[in-house]
C-alpha cells in the first residue's frame, strides 16, 4: 500500500479509467471505463430492483395503517427491528441457505429496506393534519381518494425520507453482493487479489460518489413531488 | 420479519434436518445444508465471546466518540445558527457514504484495523445525533426561555438548566437509532480486520455456514434490543416529568 | 412579612429602536411610577407597551435615554443581576415544565445562592400566599389548570422579594371567570405586600380595575395620558384617550366602586321555625325596602329567598322555595356584582361580609340610581379614591 494516500486515490482514478494490468489474470487487463461502467450499472440495477420492491411492499401497507391509525407498534417496532438486522447476515444466509442471484439477492436487500419505509409511511400520514382529512372525509370523498389527494402528498416529506434511507442502506449492502454472486461496485472492493490496491479503492471511490449521487437524486425528487404549499415559511 | 424466501426454504431444508434427526442416523453437522444445528451451538458457544466483546468495544468507542463530536457541534451550531444548514448537509454526506466504501477509502490513511472502523462508525453516528440534538433543542418553548432570561439566568446556565434537560428526550432518541444502527453495521469491520461479530458470518474469504450466521446475527440483534432498552428506560428516569398525566 | 422592599420606577425619555427603522418602537418614554403602586400601561397592539416594560429588566435593551429602578440607572447593572432583583411575569406563564413547583417557586432564591432551608419554607408560603394546596409543591406544571399555573407563576415572581414587579398580560391566557378572580387575588395581596408593578394590558377594563395609576399609550410608546383611573374616566386628555377608554365610560366607573359604597337595602329576615305570622308582618311594613323574606340560619348567613307559598304554613320551612342565587361580597368590586346580578337573572342579591353574614340586599335599582344621581356625576366624586383591599 502507497504512503502517500494523494499517490493512491491517483492510481485508482486511473484504475477507473484505464485498464491495468493486473498479477493474477496473468496478461489480461482488468479495470478500466468500460468495467467501471458495467459495474456501476449492475450495482444501480440490484439496488433499483430491491428499492422498487421494498417500495412496493411497503408504502401500500405504511398507507393503509397510517390511514387506519392501526398497527403503531408493529410499524415502529418493525422500524427499530430493521435497523438492528445486520446486512451482512441477510446475504450471507440468502448466498448459503437459498441461492445466488438476483432472483434471491434482491428481494433479501428489499428486506433492509422495508422496515424504513413502512415506518415513515406510517408516521407520515398520521402527523397529517386530521383536520384536513376530516374535511376530504366531509366533501364527500372516497377513502382511497384522501389517501392519494390528501394524506400522500402531505406526507411526502416524511415518506420520502423514507425511502431515501431504503436506497441508502441496500445501496450500501448491493456493496457485498458479490458475496451472494450478484456482480456490483463491491466486486473490485473485494477481490483485492484480482483488481488490487487500486482496483480496491476504486471500487470505494465509484461506490461513495454512486451514493451521493442517488442520495442526491432522491433528495430532488423528494423537493420537486413536494407541494408548493407545504414549502412556504409560514408568516 | 424472516423473508418468506428465508422461511420457504427453512421448510425444505428443516424437513431434512428434522428427518435426520428423528431417524438418528446423522449427527448434527455444521454446514450449508442445515438450517440450524443446535448440538454445534451448544458446543461452540464459547468461540462468540472475544468477538462480542471486539464487537462491544468498537460500538461503544465509536458512539462515544461520535456522541461527542455531534453533541459539541449542534451546541455550538445552536446558538450561531449560521452553521446549522452546512453542518447538516456535512454530517449527512457521511451518512450517505456506505461504511464499507468508506473503511476502504480510509485505508490509505489508516490502514486496516480497528482505528479505521472506529473513524467510519463514529462518523456515522454524527448526523442522526446532531440532528436530533439540535432539534431537541429547538423544541424547547419559547415562553419557557423568556421566563428564564428574565428571572435572572444566564445564557449558560438557560443552556444547562433549561434547554438541554428539556431536549434529553429527543437526544437520546437519536442516540438510540445511532447504537442500534451501529451495532449491526459493525458486523461490517471484519472487511478490515476489525474482529467484531461479523467474523463469524464471513470467515477468512469466504461465508461460513448457516448455524454460525443465525447464532451471529442473533447475538447482534439481541445486543441492539439490550441497549435500545437500557437507553429508553435511562430515558424514562431521566425525564420524571413527562411521566405525569396532564390536568 | 418581611419590610416593604419596593423601589420607584423612573423612564427618563427612554427610547428603544429597532434596527434600521426610522420609527423608534418607544420615543423618549418619561413617566414615573412611586414605589409600592401598580402602574397599568394600556394601549392597542404595537404601541410600544411590553417593549417599554421589558426596558426595565433589559430584556430588550435601550437605545437611549435611560431607565431608573430606585434611582440607580438599570444600564449600570449587570443583566442577569438585574433581573434576578426584578420579578417578570409573562403572559404565557412559562414555567419550567421539568420542575416541581417548589422548585418553579425556588428558581429566583436559588440562583442568589439562598440556603435550601430557606427556599422551602419561602416555597410553602408563597403557596399560601397564593391560595394554593401546599401539596401541589411536588407537582409539575403538567399537572396544573391554566389558572393555578399562572398563580404559581407570580409566586415565582415573588419569591425572592423583588424590588419592583413586571407583568405582560399576565392573565391574558386565562378564561373570563378564572381571570377576575386572579385579578382580585392579586389587588388583596398587593394590598399586602405593596410591591411597584408595572402591569402590561390591552383591556381597558383591567386596566382600570388594577391600575392605581394608568398610563394610555399609543404607536411609539407615546403616552397620551398618565392618571389615576378616575381621572381618566372623568377627564380624558384627548380623541384618543376617550376613544380607548369607551363610550360606556360611566358604567366604566362602576369598576372603582365597592358593594360596600353604596347604601343597600335590607330584606325582612326569617328564621327556620319562626312563625309566619311573624314574617308576614314584617313584609306589611311601610318602610320595607325588598319585598321578599331572606331566609337566613342562626349565624345570620341567607339560605334563600321564601315566596308566598313557603308562607302558607305556620311556621317557616327550612328549605325554601327559590333558590338562593348569586351571593356577593361587600368587598366585590360593584361591575363584577352588576354583571353577577344580570347573569343571575334576578333583581336582588343578598349581600355579605368576611364571615358570610348577611348584610344587606342589593337590586339594579340601585345600581342604576345612583349612575344616574347628581352624586354620581360630579367631578368630586371622581376625586375619591380607588378602594384598597
Amino acid at each position: 500500500m502507497s504512503t502517500f494516500p494523494l499517490a493512491s486515490f491517483g492510481g485508482a482514478i486511473e484504475f477507473i479509467f484505464t485498464p491495468q494490468e493486473s498479477n493474477v489474470t496473468g496478461g489480461n487487463k482488468v479495470g478500466g471505463f468500460d468495467k467501471s461502467l458495467e459495474l456501476v450499472l449492475k450495482h444501480l440495477e440490484v439496488t433499483a430492483l430491491a428499492l422498487a420492491i421494498a417500495v412496493i411492499v411497503a408504502l401500500p401497507l405504511g398507507l393503509y395503517l397510517g390511514h387506519k391509525g392501526r398497527g403503531e407498534l408493529f410499524a415502529v417496532g418493525f422500524g427499530n427491528a430493521g435497523r438492528a438486522i445486520p446486512e451482512l447476515a441477510v446475504i450471507a444466509l440468502v448466498a448459503v441457505l437459498i441461492g445466488v442471484g438476483l432472483k434471491t439477492v434482491a428481494p433479501a436487500l428489499a428486506i433492509l429496506g422495508i422496515a424504513p419505509i413502512l415506518v415513515n409511511t406510517y408516521v407520515g400520514v398520521r402527523q397529517v393534519d386530521p383536520a384536513a382529512v376530516e374535511a376530504a372525509r366531509g366533501m364527500g370523498m372516497s377513502e382511497l381518494a384522501i389517501i392519494r389527494k390528501v394524506e400522500l402528498p402531505l406526507a411526502v416529506p416524511t415518506v420520502m425520507g423514507g425511502i431515501r434511507s431504503a436506497a441508502i442502506v441496500i445501496l450500501a449492502t448491493a456493496t457485498i453482493a458479490p458475496l451472494a454472486g450478484v456482480e456490483s461496485l463491491g466486486d473490485f472492493i473485494l477481490n483485492r487479489n484480482v483488481y488490487g490496491e487500486n482496483g480496491l479503492l476504486a471500487g470505494a471511490i465509484l461506490v461513495a460518489l454512486l451514493a451521493m449521487t442517488i442520495e442526491g437524486s432522491l433528495a430532488l425528487l423528494q423537493r420537486r413531488l413536494t407541494s408548493d404549499g407545504l414549502k412556504v415559511k409560514t408568516a | 420479519m424472516a423473508s418468506p424466501l428465508l422461511l420457504a426454504a427453512a421448510g425444505q431444508v428443516g424437513g431434512d434436518f428434522f428427518k435426520e434427526r428423528e431417524s438418528g442416523t446423522l449427527p448434527c453437522q455444521a454446514d450449508e445444508s442445515h438450517l440450524f444445528c443446535f448440538d454445534w451451538a451448544k458446543e461452540n458457544i464459547d468461540r462468540y465471546g472475544t468477538p462480542t466483546q471486539q464487537h462491544l468495544e468498537i460500538v461503544l468507542l465509536s458512539v462515544v466518540i461520535g456522541f461527542a463530536i455531534a453533541f459539541a457541534l449542534a451546541l455550538f451550531a445552536h446558538r450561531s445558527r449560521w452553521a446549522q444548514p452546512p453542518l447538516l448537509a456535512a454530517t449527512g454526506v457521511l451518512y450517505t457514504i456506505p461504511s464499507i466504501a468508506f473503511f476502504f477509502l480510509l485505508l490509505p490513511v489508516t490502514g486496516f484495523g480497528r482505528d479505521t472502523a472506529v473513524i467510519v462508525l463514529a462518523a456515522y453516528t454524527l448526523q442522526i445525533i446532531y440532528r436530533n440534538t439540535i432539534l431537541g433543542l429547538a423544541n424547547v418553548p419559547d415562553s419557557v426561555k423568556d421566563a428564564a432570561r428574565g428571572m435572572g439566568l444566564t445564557n449558560r446556565q438557560i443552556l444547562w438548566k433549561v434547554e438541554l434537560p428539556l431536549a434529553i428526550p429527543e437526544i437520546i432518541a437519536g442516540l438510540r437509532v445511532a447504537v442500534v444502527s451501529t451495532i449491526a453495521i459493525a458486523t461490517l469491520v471484519v472487511f478490515i480486520n476489525a474482529g467484531g461479530l461479523g467474523t463469524q458470518m464471513y470467515g477468512s474469504g469466504n461465508l461460513t455456514f448457516p448455524t454460525s450466521i443465525i447464532i451471529a446475527a442473533a447475538i447482534v440483534m439481541a445486543m441492539a434490543l439490550a441497549f435500545d432498552l437500557v437507553l429508553l428506560t435511562a430515558q424514562r428516569l431521566a425525564t420524571p416529568w413527562r411521566r405525569v398525566r396532564p390536568a | 412579612m418581611n419590610e416593604p422592599a419596593a423601589s420607584s420606577v423612573r423612564y427618563q425619555e427612554a427610547t428603544k429602536r429597532y434596527g434600521s427603522s426610522s420609527t423608534p418602537a418607544v420615543d423618549k418614554l418619561t413617566l414615573e411610577v412611586p414605589a409600592g403602586e401598580i402602574c397599568v400601561l394600556v394601549g392597542p397592539s404595537g404601541c410600544g407597551k411590553t417593549t417599554a416594560m421589558r426596558m426595565v429588566n433589559r430584556t430588550v435593551e435601550i437605545s437611549e435615554g435611560d431607565v431608573l429602578v430606585g434611582e440607580q440607572s438599570v444600564r449600570d447593572r449587570e443583566p442577569a443581576q438585574l433581573r434576578r432583583e426584578i420579578g417578570y411575569v409573562i403572559q404565557q406563564i412559562g414555567l419550567f415544565p421539568h420542575r416541581t413547583i417548589s422548585e418553579n417557586i425556588g428558581a429566583v432564591p436559588q440562583l442568589l445562592g439562598w440556603k435550601k432551608e430557606r427556599i422551602r419554607e419561602r416555597s410553602a408560603e408563597l403557596l399560601e400566599l397564593i391560595g394554593l394546596d401546599p401539596e401541589l409543591g411536588d407537582r409539575y406544571p403538567a399537572q396544573l389548570s391554566g389558572g393555578q399555573q399562572q398563580r404559581v407563576g407570580v409566586a415565582r415572581a415573588l419569591a425572592a422579594d423583588p424590588l419592583v414587579m413586571l407583568m405582560d398580560e399576565p392573565f391574558g391566557a386565562i378564561d373570563p371567570i378564572n381571570r377576575e378572580r386572579l385579578q382580585n387575588e392579586f389587588l388583596r395581596l398587593q394590598a399586602e405586600i405593596r410591591k411597584t408593578v408595572l402591569f402590561v394590558t390591552h383591556d381597558i377594563d383591567e386596566a382600570i380595575k388594577m391600575g392605581d395609576r394608568i398610563a394610555v399609550m399609543r404607536e411609539g410608546g407615546r403616552v397620551e395620558q398618565y392618571a389615576t383611573p378616575a381621572e381618566l374616566l372623568m377627564a380624558p386628555a384627548n380623541e384618543f384617550v376617550e376613544d380607548f377608554v369607551g363610550a360606556d365610560r360611566a358604567l366604566k366607573r362602576l369598576a372603582l366602586m365597592r358593594v360596600r359604597d353604596i347604601h343597600l337595602w335590607e330584606a325582612p329576615l326569617a328564621h327556620v321555625g319562626q312563625a309566619s305570622g311573624e314574617v308576614r308582618a314584617k313584609l306589611a311594613a311601610p318602610d320595607v325596602e325588598v319585598p321578599f323574606p331572606l331566609l337566613v340560619d342562626s349565624e345570620r348567613r341567607p339560605l334563600g329567598w321564601l315566596s308566598e307559598r313557603d308562607l302558607a304554613a305556620d311556621v317557616v320551612p327550612n328549605q325554601p322555595d327559590s333558590p338562593l342565587g348569586p351571593v356577593l361580597e361587600l368587598d366585590d368590586v360593584m361591575r363584577d356584582a352588576l354583571a353577577d346580578l344580570l347573569q343571575g337573572e334576578t333583581q336582588y342579591a343578598p349581600v355579605v361580609d368576611h364571615s358570610g353574614r348577611i348584610a344587606g340586599v342589593l337590586s339594579v335599582e340601585i345600581i342604576s340610581e345612583f349612575l344616574a344621581s347628581p352624586e354620581a356625576k360630579s367631578d368630586e366624586h371622581a376625586a375619591v379614591e380607588r378602594p384598597h383591599g
